[in-house]
């Protein structure tokens, strides 16, 4: 090596170590990831404590990580690099066919977590069959996209299969009390019925489900000329496309506005102020339009209609019940849709004041068997 | 602290660059002793007062073995030197070794002793060798004795190989100590020799270590063999990739401040027989064997029986050397055995076999040893190995061996290549085919390493997985 190429090597390599330190160390620390959508590390306080546990050390390494200049640009590279390898996952997410990104969720069905939820739910069933009915209390656990899309997934990719998991689920529930969404689904898996980016179902599956829950339950059983369809978005994307950084094809978001009008209600969280719609339109203008439904996650939503069924339902759910409780307005003159992961009070005493007449369940597959707060359920 | 990390790459590197070379030279092994405390402490930091003991106890030891030879007293000497060996090891032995003993003991006589539950110190199987290797070459009069403390602490302490080695000996390293000069040239190979280790860690052994952790996550009883067998091969390049990563970004770094380590690794998968494998993997650690415990033992000049006792003892203390486990006794165990069989009956027939012949049992060998080793759970290395030969009935692949072999199947003809010689030669075949254009060549290599640079932090960034393999060592 001459002398010359030597001092090139050298200063490239200082440029590269010291101006990357320099950035890092006068860029602002960013609060919040708008692309994936969480909250990102601060710095850490410092103390004498912290230091010698290493709690310190380890929280600053994470906020260099998650505040490095141009977070989303390396880890695109890193993603576009990976698929250049001619990978068909990153970060445990499939590259799909037609532009889907579906996320593998391994391990997530056999974990201890998942077993417990499957007991705690029968559990729970058991606990408020008498009080409910036969016939008024339905639980759906909807699989995920790597299980109804199985034919849109790279060749000889063999994910765990939900439905093993599923069917424990309706195992531990009592005769009666399973909504089977699978079978379902997997005829219209040919439709557009998940985001292609994001980890939820869209409109449209929510729609297919409840015209058969409908027909089981011996409601009115809707038609796609019920509904005015608007497209609210079309360049939505979401929560997976986050975690990979990368450019794919974008989703669309639609609402199923009913024709017959329905006047409704809506409280988020009690004493908070009486809104009209469960629509959040400004949702479209951050990276989470999704939460255009409810405008997320909230621990208790209460909707009053004026439809004088006499049905009062309770909505235990996840954010897959956001696009599925609009359909349920016609028939029900109350329904609390409750988010047992934000709710801190006793469920038991909820249901001995709601005076509800039905029950629904509804989850996710995985976001089922990976949630820690399902034990509440019994409380 | 690890080198594949943001914190080392932008927040201790270039501070301790900046730093040392901001001081005069007289102050320079000062500024090493005081980085590499920092570095070592991160994240552990109680751990800096063993280690401090440690450096004092051979400090002290190699001025009292030094002192007793000059005034001709040899039994003195050896006193020193015993009572600090003996020292040094009884802090290695109870620090790594504690909990391995009782548990033993509660196994076989079926007591009921409380476990210690010690953490261990990070790379104290790394410096107690180097401590000791300096008093014993004082003793030898191999080695001069060291009077500056602050030379001697950067010499134990010091960064670039306190964690992961390569484990260097006192005596190779004497004079760059007492004086060197860094030069452009030196610091540009060490900025390349870094690079390329950084490479290897985060690109390729990382990926490796994935693949090895996916298969490894599944239910061994449905294993099929081919599946298997592809998890080991990428447990096998991993920790090869890993390791000789780790002394790559050593060697570099060393080079970075005028240091030059011995090599530690020599493309040990183109080995032909397992003595040749051992003569290229981890040479620092068997030299170390070879000259503290293999050849005072008398080596092989001493009777047949004595000879085969050597080798066993060396091997298994090679075996629990890399942790407090059986499964490391019997690895170790395992290789004393090969290189014995080796060398009083095959290997005379093995050199007259077909080379192709020679790698396959050479590789064949060194995976089944992988086997062993990867596993702490006796049990678990068992069950997998029997997965190897088709012991569970599943037959020889199915659907997820495709996928895994498809997805996989670049990173892995990329990682068998560059555990060869060949990635050498043609980048020497380029180099040669510029020489004489200065320019050209600079482009070349600045796109080449100063891409594998950028890659690396986008893996950092993303926070892949990013395992280290030596916390058990």
């Amino acid at each position: 090596m001459t002398r010359k190429q030597a001092w090139n090597i050298i200063t490239l390599f200082c440029i590269m170590i010291f101006g990357f330190t320099i950035a890092t160390l006068i860029k602002p620390p960013t609060a919040r990831s708008e692309t994936e959508n969480r909250d990102l590390a601060q710095m850490p306080e410092i103390s004498a404590r912290t230091v010698l546990n290493g709690e310190f050390e380890a929280d600053y390494e994470k906020y260099l990580t998650d505040q490095f200049v141009a977070r989303d640009g390396w880890i695109g590279l890193k993603t576009a690099v990976e698929r250049a390898m001619l990978r068909s996952e990153s970060k445990d997410i499939y590259f799909a066919e037609d532009g889907y990104l579906i996320e593998k969720h391994t391990g997530s069905f056999t974990s201890d977590t998942a077993a417990l939820n499957v007991r705690v739910l029968g559990q729970f069933a058991e606990m408020y069959q008498d009080q409910f009915g036969a016939g008024h209390m339905t639980f759906m656990v909807v699989p995920n996209a790597v299980d109804i899309l199985r034919d849109k997934l790279p060749a000889y990719a063999s994910p765990y299969d939900e439905e093993q998991y599923l069917a424990q689920v309706k195992e531990t529930l009592p005769e009666g009390m399973w909504f089977d969404t699978a079978a379902l689904l997997k005829e219209h898996s040919g439709e557009d019925i998940y985001y292609r980016t994001d980890h939820h179902w869209k409109t449209l599956a929510a729609f297919y489900v409840y015209q058969s829950w409908a027909q089981q339950q011996g409601y009115y059983v809707p038609s796609p000329e019920d509904f005015e369809i608007e497209t609210v978005t079309d360049s939505f994307e979401g929560t997976i496309q986050s975690k990979l950084g990368i450019d794919t094809k974008k989703d669309s978001i639609e609402l199923y506005h009913s024709k017959e009008d329905i006047f409704y209600t809506v409280q988020k969280n009690d004493g908070g102020e009486t809104e009209y719609s469960i629509y959040d339109y400004t949702a479209l203008d951050t990276k989470s339009k999704y939460n255009i439904f409810f405008g997320g996650n909230h621990a208790l939503v209460r909707i009053g209609t004026r439809q004088n069924t006499g049905r009062r339902a309770l909505v235990i759910k996840d954010s897959y019940a956001h696009c599925f409780v609009p359909f349920m307005l016609k028939e029900f003159d109350e329904i609390d849709v409750l988010d047992i992961r934000y709710y801190n009070q006793k469920l038991s005493d909820l249901i001995a004041q709601g005076e509800y007449t039905d029950l629904l369940f509804l989850y996710n597959a995985s976001g089922f068997a990976e949630d820690t707060s399902i034990s509440r359920l019994t409380y | 602290m690890v080198f594949s990390s943001l914190l080392f790459l932008f927040r201790f590197l270039p501070a301790v660059l900046a730093v040392y070379y901001i001081v005069p030279r007289s102050l320079r092994n000062l500024v090493l002793l005081l980085f590499s405390l920092v570095f070592y402490a991160w994240g552990e930091p109680v751990y800096i007062v063993l280690m401090l003991v440690s450096i004092l106890v051979s400090y002290t030891g190699g001025i009292a073995v030094d002192s007793r030879k000059r005034r001709g007293d040899e039994r003195g000497a050896k006193i020193a030197l015993i009572l600090s060996s003996v020292v040094s090891l009884s802090l290695l032995g109870f620090f790594k070794y504690a909990d391995f003993v009782i548990g033993t003991v509660n196994g076989i006589a079926g007591t009921g002793m409380d476990l210690l539950h010690i953490a261990l110190p990070i790379g104290i199987s790394f410096y107690t060798f180097q401590t000791m290797s300096y008093t014993i070459d004082v003793y030898r009069g191999e080695a001069k004795v060291q009077k500056n403390i602050i030379s001697f602490g950067a010499y134990v302490t010091m960064f670039p190989q306190l964690i992961a080695g390569p484990i260097v000996q006192y005596k190779t390293i004497d004079e760059q100590l007492r004086s060197r000069t860094e030069t452009s040239v030196q610091f540009a190979e060490g900025i390349n020799r870094f690079i390329l280790g950084l490479g290897k860690k985060v690109l390729l052994a990382n990926n490796a270590g994935a693949l090895w952790n996916s298969i490894s996550a599944m239910t061994v009883s449905e294993i099929p063999v081919a599946t298997a067998w592809m998890g080991l091969a990428a447990y096998t390049l991993q920790i090869y990739f890993d390791f000789s990563a780790y002394s790559d970004m050593a060697i570099g770094l060393g080079h970075m401040f005028g240091f030059r380590f011995l090599e530690n690794f020599n493309y040990p998968y183109i080995s032909k027989s397992i003595t040749e494998f051992w003569r290229r993997w981890h040479i620092s650690l068997s030299t170390w064997f070879r000259d503290y415990v293999y050849i005072p033992l008398g080596g092989n000049r001493v009777s047949k029986l004595c000879h085969v006792r050597n080798i066993l003892v060396v091997w298994l203390l090679t075996g629990i050397w890399h942790g407090a486990s059986w499964n490391f006794v019997i690895w170790g165990v395992y290789y004393g055995i090969l290189l014995l069989i080796e060398k009083f009956f095959l290997g005379k027939y093995l050199k007259k076999a077909p080379a192709v012949f020679q790698h396959i049992y050479c590789m064949f060998f060194v995976m089944l040893g992988w086997n062993l080793f990867v596993f702490d759970d006796m049990g678990a290395g068992l069950g997998f190995m029997r997965a190897l030969f088709g012991g569970y009935g599943q037959g020889f692949f199915n659907q997820e061996t495709v996928y895994l072999l498809y997805n996989n199947i670049i990173l892995l003809v990329l990682l068998i290549l560059g555990s060869t010689q060949l990635p050498k030669k043609l980048g020497n075949r380029i180099c040669a085919a510029f020489s004489g254009n200065d320019t050209a060549l600079i482009v070349i290599k600045n796109v080449f390493y100063a891409g594998i640079f950028l890659l690396s932090v986008a893996w950092l960034v993303d926070a892949s997985f990013n395992p280290f393999l030596y916390f058990r060592f």
